[in-house]
């Protein structure tokens, strides 16, 4: 028995300042894997993978029509991952953005529902897309307050809230909102609280792309964007410089929050014309992976949320022609995902191996 | 590392090969062979129509709330659907069909019914109450496709010429297993089991609506005509499928005396729980005889066969066809599952291909007005229609001729009145 500490057979180290060459060498590698992997996937199925992956690629952008519904999948993601940016900048871990576009939808169906006829249609839709963005962040406020005066644990915070609103949308569309009786279904909103379509898409996309360049700004080239990070890298260095690390948090959050209320406005305004509990449908989570693919920057999540919506739109045009299962393309979708985020580990990380004995 | 740059290479040449296929499919969506996997034409107007003796073929979308696996209601329409493949063959038409399942009564429906119409449907089907709302968004965009929702209410007037709405009277097949039930009840008083007054239904519904008191009237009426002392309960659960408080409830009906138990539900489980009680049942969507064998007497359930293979063959000849489509045993969409003999009472066959031949003939009104009462009296008058939930009627008298016209001024049941003799525990609207 020897006392000496064994060395572990892998180690890990930090590295930095890898070649940004490499850095893109690595990335575009794991795509490639990942599309190898999905290939045998698809192959195990019984399914050509060459003709899923076309069929992937011309169903979502081989017509107009596709990549307007491909552009509509991506809107909510690119909205939502442009709110979470700035909590997750400050190490704030919002996951409960689900949650506030939830919120958002219903104060935005509100006033769909009930103002219609009463106020002037454009009028009617920034009165709904004020609500939703008010009742989002407020959504979003009530954990930054805990977390602020009590340190309480945001994650599960923010976690509990998605399921109490949207508990909410069931009572509504079952209870007071319901239309027919029985039909547990909310009625479709007046053409008045609709959003107008540009290019065939329901204008959310202008509105997304206005908040990609704000959010870019606000991050980068305010006082409020220079705080969030400095909260990130340190919270104690953020007290030293004399910031108020609390009511950054409740702020920064209130906006990331107002700007999910906006896209719960955008979808339940523009893509589904009514209300219910599937509003969000999973956006919340899955722009947390945009966001993070992202590296928080505003320009390349426009790149990945429609990457994401290619995948989404595609697979549903594989079941359709092919009768491929959409729990094969969603495995698929999992291993680009997996890959994707596992290569930034390889980039910031080295694996050191165990030099054979003696080797000391 | 070798490995790695071989790894790499095999992607990008696959990644090429897709680029290239993609770019087929990307331009050519008038070319009729633009897809191998996809080989039909794109066009809305039957695409063979040279001489007699070419096959016509038609592509049907169907989108289903959930999948063949539930044994109740997306099964039925799967049968629907492969007897009408087959006998739309026999008459050379062949259909191509494309199948979404577990589609959400949410803008889900929407994007699959468009995604339906992009792939080249000539005729889409949802097969859902609550996808009407969502396919109705679509179909202004494709008017050369027609559209169909099955069991609702807004598709015939809604001034589209390629909307539609179907359904089956349902009350009929209802109204027979009322008989068997109402045989089996005078039987067990005959016998001395139970006395006249003993002879009480236990009826699960789902909700308190048309369709559900439609259903329970027309049983109860089927079974009163065969057993006038018969009288029923009903207790909604509030849901269209909870096999537990579908359970509870048939349950519950069987500890007040019910000695027949039916429902208006999706589960098996009221079939079940009746033979656990002791008492009988009749059941709905399914055979329920492999379940509690020693309980369910017999089963009624639409056959969707008859509207598709109308549907389609009007669509394959160009024709238009029926915005608001209703049929009953008149033409088979309406059907009756196997009968119990065993535990039946003696004679119910011979008396129940009777009643159904005097239904298919018109001779017997189901909702025959010198049949029942409301609050003691005949009924004279009832609206049919409130389309818009305004409770104002918006169609003619639906009593004349001596009975209430059920499923006659448009496809969705809306016979909506509490009769005498049938008590209801509660009320479920959602």
């Amino acid at each position: 028995m020897t006392h000496e500490k064994k060395t572990p057979l892998i180690r890990l180290a930090k590295r930095d300042g890898m070649e940004a060459w490499k850095i893109w060498c690595i990335r575009v590698g794991s795509i490639l894997a990942a599309l190898l992997l999905g290939a045998l996937v698809m192959a195990l199925v019984g399914t050509n993978p060459v003709t899923a992956y076309g069929t992937i690629l011309s169903g979502a952008l081989g017509k107009k029509t596709a990549v307007r519904q491909t552009v509509k999948i991506a809107i909510p993601l690119l909205g939502c991952a442009l709110a979470i940016a700035p909590c997750f900048k400050m190490r704030f871990w919002n996951i409960g953005a689900e949650g506030q576009i939830t919120a958002g939808a219903i104060a935005a169906s509100y006033f769909a529902l009930f103002w219609a006829g009463r106020v002037p249609g454009p009028m009617l839709l920034v009165i709904m897309g004020l609500a939703g963005a008010i009742a989002g962040g407020i959504w979003a406020l009530i954990p930054a307050f805990f977390k602020a005066k009590w340190n309480t644990n945001e994650t599960l915070f923010t976690l509990m809230m998605n399921y109490i609103i949207i508990g909410v949308v069931r009572w509504l569309q079952g209870g007071p909102w319901e239309g027919r009786k029985g039909s547990q279904i909310i009625p479709q909103f007046d053409a008045a609280a609709c959003l107008p379509r540009v290019l065939g898409v329901h204008c959310g996309w202008i509105i997304v792309l206005v908040l990609v360049v704000f959010m870019h700004v606000y991050m980068n080239h305010t006082k409020h964007g220079y705080e969030i990070a400095v909260i990130g890298d340190s919270v104690n260095t953020a007290r030293y410089a004399g910031m108020n690390v609390g009511r950054i948090m409740m702020r920064t959050m209130f906006l990331s929050g107002a700007i999910s209320g906006l896209v719960g406005f955008i979808v339940a305004s523009g893509a589904n014309n009514t209300l219910y509990d599937g509003v969000a449908g999973g956006v919340g989570f899955t722009s947390i992976t945009v966001a993070w693919l992202s590296q928080l920057n505003a320009f390349a999540m426009v790149a990945i949320s429609m990457l994401l919506a290619v995948l989404e739109k595609g697979a549903e045009t594989l079941q359709t022609r092919m009768a491929v299962p959409t729990s094969i393309s969603d495995i698929i979708t999992g291993i680009l995902l997996f890959c994707m985020l596992g290569c930034e580990f390889f980039i910031n990380y080295r694996l050191i191996f165990r030099k054979k004995e003696g080797a000391k | 590392m070798k490995k790695r740059i071989l790894a790499m290479l095999l992607a990008l040449s696959m990644a090429l090969a897709l680029a290239a296929c993609g770019g087929n499919n990307g331009g050519g969506n008038d070319k009729p062979a633009d897809n191998s996997t996809n080989g039909d034409t794109q066009q809305p107007a039957p695409p063979a129509d040279d001489s007699g003796s070419g096959t016509k073929s038609v592509k049907v979308g169907l989108i289903c709330i959930g999948d063949e696996n539930d044994q109740g209601y997306t099964y039925n329409f799967i049968r629907g659907k492969e007897a009408a493949t087959e006998a739309l063959k026999a008459n050379g038409i062949d259909v191509e069909w494309v199948v979404k399942w577990n589609i959400g009564e949410d803008s889900g429906c929407e994007d699959a019914n468009i995604e339906l119409a992009e792939e080249g449907c000539d005729l889409i089907i949802n097969n859902s109450f609550g996808f009407e709302p969502f396919m109705l968004k679509v179909a202004p965009d494709y008017p050369e496709i027609e559209f169909i929702a099955c069991t609702n209410q807004a598709s015939w007037g809604d001034g589209l010429e390629n909307t539609h709405n179907a359904f089956a009277n349902i009350y009929e097949g209802r109204y027979l297993a009322g008989v068997v039930a109402g045989m089996k009840l005078q039987q067990m008083i005959d016998d001395g089991e139970i006395t006249a007054g003993q002879a009480v239904i236990g009826y699960v519904g789902a909700f308190s609506f048309a369709e559900v008191i439609s259903g329970f009237t027309a049983y109860y009426l089927g079974a009163r005509s065969e057993c006038p002392s018969a009288t029923m309960k009903v207790q909604f659960v509030g849901s269209w499928s909870d096999a537990t408080e579908e359970a509870n409830a048939a349950s519950a009906l069987a500890d007040m005396g019910c000695v027949m138990i039916s429902q208006h539900s999706d589960n098996t489980t009221p079939a079940t729980t009746a033979q656990s009680k002791g008492v009988f049942h009749t059941g709905y969507n399914n055979d329920m005889i492999s379940v509690a064998s020693e309980a369910s007497l017999i089963g009624t359930r639409i056959d969707w066969a008859p509207y598709f293979e109308y549907a389609i063959s009007s669509v394959a000849n160009g024709g238009s066809f029926d915005q608001d489509w209703c049929h009953g045993m008149d033409m088979g969409a309406v059907v009756m599952t196997p009968l119990n003999e065993d535990i039946a009472a003696p004679g119910t066959a011979e008396r129940l291909a009777e009643v159904e031949d005097q239904i298919k003939s018109g001779e017997l009104q189901v909702f025959d007005t010198s049949t029942f009462t409301v609050d003691g009296a005949e009924l004279t008058t009832a609206f049919a229609l409130d389309t818009d939930g305004d409770f104002t009627p918006d169609s003619e008298e639906a009593v004349f001729d001596g009975a209430f016209h059920e499923s006659y001024f448009q496809s969705a049941p809306y016979f909506a009145i509490s009769i005498d003799g049938i008590e209801w525990l509660n009320q479920a609207f959602g």
